[in-house]
């Protein structure tokens, strides 16, 4: 087959495809007609001008091979470039063979649409191979190519390093612009300085052992998220990495132990996007000169150290919060546990007994893990975080919080937080104080001490503990002051009757609450309240007879009602104005103050004290009554006797003096005997 | 006061039908509790005030519940220092549930038992739905039979149940007599198919237990009033029945239902508040 091709440039180049086994010296020419051989040319390109780079001369001459064009030279060329061979743009779709050029030692087949490196066996002087931009999909035909030491790969379509077994000389390799996603086969190249594999699909780097003349290392625009080995590269003095997937420090850890690194390149990495980017780098590698070409200055070393050291501290500390924290949960949720069981008061006892003990032993050890690493923790804490946070108290049972203005106690060992010495400052910063999971009776005996303690707290939250009746609301009333009370309907069924914000604003109107639960306490509230509850007051005061009414109050109040006592005394069961101006000047809870809310165990305790009262008092009573039983029955005796008696005490009278004589006798007798 | 009858009963008797001992010993005991206080300002007059707390029902306020208990002029003037403390809150028209008005009974009397709040509940809302709300009025006239008749309704119910179950507790077992055995059988065949008891033989053993009892029951004439309207009536039934007769003018604690809301004097006291 007969093809024929002319190309109008500087060089002359006709290909011819013959099955001819004569040499013919003839052209490389190109059929019109038919393009049949194994490349791949499109028809336009035939009339088009290209222009060489080298300007050479050469005549391919058909082969005796049946597909691949023969090249030749003119001889004068041959002399001129006796090294080297330039085919760039010539439109190969394969390497032709090349006779009588053995000497050749720079090959360039640049731009071509060559897709297998053939045909260059013979070649063995050949140092520099250029098959730049064409359309080779594997590596082979080198084996040959002993003294090889440039090879240039890129913007092909090679998608495995491989065949490069005998290339022992390598000492620049250029594999960019390919598909390839793995290095492997280089581990041999031990003299290859550069190695180019830019614009590929590596998605890591590793396996570069060997390499031990390596200097340069360009990985640009890939999708590398780790790289490994590079470390094991004692010559490596620069490592372009730019355009690729690394996020943090930790995947590219190895190279801050290569010491002959100094020059590295991160941009378009999500890494340099971090804000801890730059003194992360430089502190982790100071063998650096340059980072993304710029040059690291001293001063930037010396920032990189000193913001590292910050960023350390920051982490311990924010760690040592966290930790902190995980603690605090366990224990509330430890604390909640306990409550819940405590409340459903399941009967074995025996049994959840042990199963209580495993499960706080089971938090013990789970605390214990944290508290283990906690010693660890107590460095220096960093004067700039001044702790809003304070934990200050945290075991497995209870927890007690500090949170500026907030006491937070969870548990009912929280309470015996109000004996510590707390600072003044500390203490008056306390405006709320929040319960949780205490019962309210346990409360109510340490609120004499939350009001020395305390003196600024002004808002009570009670969560989970068991407000049940109305009139433990009384004992709120022994505090100071309360601006708002926030009760929630978690564990205190209290807040399901209609009635109880009024009562609470009723039974503790001196304090002038401005909100319950939240919601602003309008005068309409104060007003219903005291419609609803007003004749209460009224009765606990006034009608209560007064021994009882001192016997509820306390001492403090008795000197005031003193005053009343007297007045009352005097003018008894009338109210006048007088009464109740001075009710009302000793202060608008007197009439309430006998309102009061004793816990159970107190009221019970007081009841069986009074029970050996009662007995002296029933057998007194029953012993006062049978004698003025007896007295009476005496007496009634005496009233029916009486008369009978009576008479006979006359008629012996009246029959002793009927004979005159005979009486002054015996009277006289009588005195006689008496003397 | 210094009637016949009064005098022919033997002294303890008398005594105890007045309950005279229990206030003695009760306000023995008050003053051996606050001597102190009391020795200031005289014994004397400590016993007046007693007594006269006594006569006005304010002796009853922030008490124990065994001394609420104790007499029926005791229960009578808690159940009027309820009504007069907590009118408020029926007259407001809230309806509470039966844990709200225990709550409101605890504040008069500390420690005031749940169950009998809960009997008068189940009075109100005959046996059912106990979370119900209920108004002040028909938990007030419920909670006044339980509580003052509480040893009353007992024995009732235990007779409620004998005759559900066919045992007339009634019935002298004569051996030749045949009418008792018959009335037997019928009751225990009806008792199953249809609600309650029959009224008439209702009565007859409720008479008896009035005779039989030492402590208050209803005027017989009223049970028999509110009995011989219906023929066969329910355990709740009855007592609801009793509770919206006129069994306050007997108590005398409690106006009528008509009344109920009003009571001048404390408005009064209201308004000056």
């Amino acid at each position: 087959m007969d093809c024929q091709a002319e190309v109008n440039c500087g060089l002359h180049l006709v290909i011819q495809a013959s099955s001819l086994p004569e040499k013919n010296k003839v052209e490389f020419k190109l059929n019109k007609e038919t393009p049949s051989f194994p490349g791949r040319l499109l028809q336009h390109d035939l009339e088009r001008n290209y222009s060489s780079r080298q300007g050479d001369h050469i005549n391919l001459v058909s082969s005796s091979m049946p597909s691949f064009p023969i090249l030749q030279r003119s001889s004068e060329e041959k002399i001129l470039y006796s090294d080297r061979l330039t085919l760039e743009r010539q439109k190969l779709t394969v390497c032709p063979i090349i006779d009588g050029e053995e000497h050749l030692r720079l090959l360039n087949f640049q731009h071509n649409f060559i897709t297998r490196i053939q045909n260059i066996s013979n070649l063995q002087r050949l140092i520099f191979l250029d098959l730049y931009d064409n359309q080779i999909e594997e590596i082979s035909g080198l084996s040959t190519l002993r003294s090889l030491r440039v090879l240039l790969l890129g913007k092909n379509r090679i998608k495995k390093i491989s065949n490069l077994e005998n290339l022992k000389s390598l000492d620049v390799l250029d594999l960019h612009g390919n598909q390839i996603t793995k290095i492997e086969n280089v581990n041999h190249l031990c003299d290859l300085r550069v190695l180019n594999l830019a614009r590929n699909l590596l998605s890591h780097v590793d396996n570069l052992n060997g390499l031990d003349s390596l200097t340069e290392l360009n990985l640009r625009h890939n999708q590398i998220t780790f790289v490994r080995d590079v470390d094991n590269l004692p010559c490596l003095q620069r490592l372009f990495l730019s355009f690729n997937n690394i996020s943090t420090f930790e995947s590219v850890c190895c190279l801050a132990d290569a010491t002959s690194l100094s020059d590295i390149t991160f941009d378009g990495n999500p890494i340099a996007q971090e804000s801890w980017y730059k003194h992360t780098v430089l502190q982790n590698m100071t063998q650096l000169r340059q980072l993304d070409t710029k040059r690291v200055t001293e001063e930037e070393r010396r920032m990189a150290s000193v913001v590292a050291k910050k960023e350390e501290e920051k982490k311990r500390e924010s760690h040592k919060q966290s930790l902190l924290k995980e603690k605090k949960r366990l224990t509330i949720n430890n604390v909640a546990r306990k409550w819940d069981l405590q409340q459903h008061r399941i009967t074995n006892i025996a049994t959840n007994q042990d199963r209580k003990d495993s499960d706080s032993q089971d938090h013990c050890q789970n605390d214990g893990s944290t508290i283990s690493a906690f010693p660890e923790e107590t460095g220096s804490l960093d004067s700039g975080l001044t702790s809003a946070l304070q934990g200050l108290s945290v075991t497995d049972t209870h927890l007690v919080e500090v949170d500026g203005d907030t006491l937070s106690l969870y548990g009912s060992g929280a309470l015996e937080c109000l004996d510590r010495n707390w600072s003044v400052q500390t203490a008056g910063m306390v405006t709320t104080v929040s319960f949780t999971f205490i019962e309210f009776d346990e409360i109510v005996q340490v609120l004499p001490k939350l009001r020395i303690k305390f003196p600024n707290s002004l808002h009570l939250k009670f969560k989970e503990t068991n407000l049940v009746t109305l009139q433990q609301f009384n004992a709120l009333a022994q505090l100071r002051r309360v601006d708002q009370l926030t009760v929630d309907p978690q564990g205190n069924p209290v807040v399901n009757f209609t009635l109880w914000k009024y009562y609470v604003l009723f039974r503790l109107s001196h304090f002038n609450m401005q909100k319950i639960n939240g919601t602003e306490v309008t005068q309409n509230d104060m007003i219903m309240a005291e419609r609803l509850f007003g004749i209460l007051a009224h009765v606990a005061s006034s009608e209560l007879p007064q021994y009882h009414l001192i016997s509820i109050l306390g001492d403090a109040r008795k000197k005031q009602f003193r005053y009343l006592l007297e007045t009352k005394g005097k003018k008894p069961g009338i109210v006048n104005e007088e009464n109740n101006d001075s009710k009302r000047l000793v202060g608008e809870s007197t009439n309430r103050a006998t309102l009061n809310y004793t816990t159970r165990d107190f009221y019970n305790e007081k009841l069986e004290e009074i029970k050996e009262k009662k007995k002296f008092c029933k057998i007194y009573i029953e012993d006062l009554v049978k004698e003025a039983t007896e007295i009476n029955m005496k007496n009634e005796a005496l009233q029916k006797l009486w008369p009978q008696m009576f008479i006979e005490l006359v008629r012996d009278a009246v029959m002793e003096i009927r004979n005159k004589n005979s009486y002054m006798k015996l009277c006289l007798q009588q005195i006689t005997d008496q003397k | 006061m210094l009637s016949p009858e009064r005098l022919a009963l033997p002294d303890y008797e008398y005594l105890a039908q007045r309950h005279v001992l229990t206030y003695m010993e009760d306000a023995v005991c008050q003053l051996l509790e606050n001597k102190e206080d009391i020795s200031q300002y005289g014994i004397a007059r400590f016993f007046t005030e007693y007594f006269n707390s006594v006569c006005q029902g304010t002796h009853i306020l922030f008490r124990e519940f065994s001394f609420i208990q104790a007499t029926p002029h005791n229960r009578a003037s808690f159940l009027r220092a309820f009504w007069r403390c907590f009118r408020t809150v029926g007259k407001n028209g809230d309806l509470l549930t039966m844990r709200e008005y225990h709550c409101l009974l605890q504040l008069l009397c500390p420690d005031f038992p749940l169950e009998l709040t809960q009997k008068a509940a189940r009075i109100v809302l005959m046996d059912d739905a106990m979370d119900c709300l209920m108004s002040f009025s028909d938990f007030l006239f419920a909670f006044q039979i339980q509580f003052y008749y509480s040893e009353f309704l007992e024995s009732v119910a235990a007779i409620y149940q004998d005759l559900l179950s066919g045992k007339n507790p009634n019935t002298v077992i004569v051996p030749t007599s045949s009418s008792g055995q018959h009335r037997q059988r019928p009751t225990s065949g009806e008792a199953s198919m249809l609600e309650g008891v029959e009224a008439p033989l209702f009565y007859q053993c409720l008479e008896n237990l009035c005779d039989r009892h030492k402590y208050s029951c209803p005027p017989p004439a009223l049970v028999k009033e509110v009995l011989s309207n219906v023929q066969r009536l329910t355990f709740y039934g009855f007592l609801v029945a009793l509770s919206k007769h006129h069994i306050n003018q007997a108590l005398g604690a409690l106006p009528d239902k008509g009344d109920l809301m009003h009571d001048p004097a404390l408005d009064e006291e209201l308004e000056r508040l």
